[in-house]
């Protein structure tokens, strides 16, 4: 019986897109042996994450929704957790409603959030000579404090 | 042995009682019968879900959020997944 899966993977940060391509081959593979097929295999992007996992500050989430067997589940956890165990951290597979609409919200990832460089601020405001003035004072003009 | 006289319920008892229970009355909960409010609890949907916690990252009881009990536990459950998922912390300081 086919029934629909979402599936949320944690990998590495330095994951290549080589490497994301092997695990959606391989989940292709699979889920293709018996009737099925990928709906969606959507990269996040970089995050920084909520604790540390496995020493790792940041994370690349993808996030893979298909329709498989039912039987067939225990062999999609353990490419997740057993094959590809150096590159995906964490993943979390649930079950959807065939029904159910496939909007999501999706958290806002570095890649997505505004650069918060001081170079685009100044040309953002048109403040570009501002940073320049101040090279000519020296840190050892306010150390008045030498008795 | 004198009999224990069972007083009558002085009017100062009454608005006691009437301060500690009042306030709750008039909540209901966000979820119940709001088909778009449903469609936000989603684990990965951490904007919505962050309002439901402290600033400490404990997951509010609903008797502050005024959640129905079904909903507080659907919502526990995709914050609780979410947590796994390291797209909420387990408490606050992490860092």
């Amino acid at each position: 019986m086919v029934s629909r899966y979402e599936a949320l993977l944690l990998t590495i940060p330095e994951i290549t897109a080589d490497e994301a391509k092997t695990i959606e081959s391989h989940l292709d593979k699979v889920i293709k042996g018996a009737t099925g097929s990928i709906i969606s295999f959507e990269k996040w992007g970089k995050y920084r994450l909520s604790y540390p996992v496995r020493r790792n500050d940041y994370g690349n989430y993808f996030l893979v929704r298909f329709e498989a067997e039912t039987s067939l589940l225990n062999e999609i956890k353990s490419i997740f957790a057993v094959k590809f165990h150096e590159m995906v951290m964490r993943n979390m597979i649930i079950q959807l409603d065939m029904n159910q609409s496939l909007v999501y919200q999706k958290p806002q990832s570095l890649e997505d959030a505004p650069v918060r460089d001081v170079n685009t601020f100044l040309k953002e405001n048109k403040m570009e000579g501002l940073m320049g003035a101040a090279e000519g004072v020296d840190a050892e003009d306010f150390d008045e404090d030498e008795d | 042995m004198t009999k224990k006289v069972k007083l009558k319920i002085s009017a100062r008892l009454v608005k006691k009682r009437s301060r500690r229970y009042g306030f709750a009355a008039s909540r209901h909960c966000r979820f119940c019968g709001n088909e778009a409010q449903m469609a936000f609890m989603d684990y990965k949907n951490i904007q919505f879900l962050r309002g439901f916690l402290t600033e400490r990252g404990k997951i509010l009881p609903s008797r502050i959020s005024g959640n129905c009990c079904k909903h507080q536990r659907e919502l526990s459950q995709q914050i609780k997944r979410a947590r796994v998922m390291a797209l909420l912390p387990y408490t606050a300081f992490q860092y």
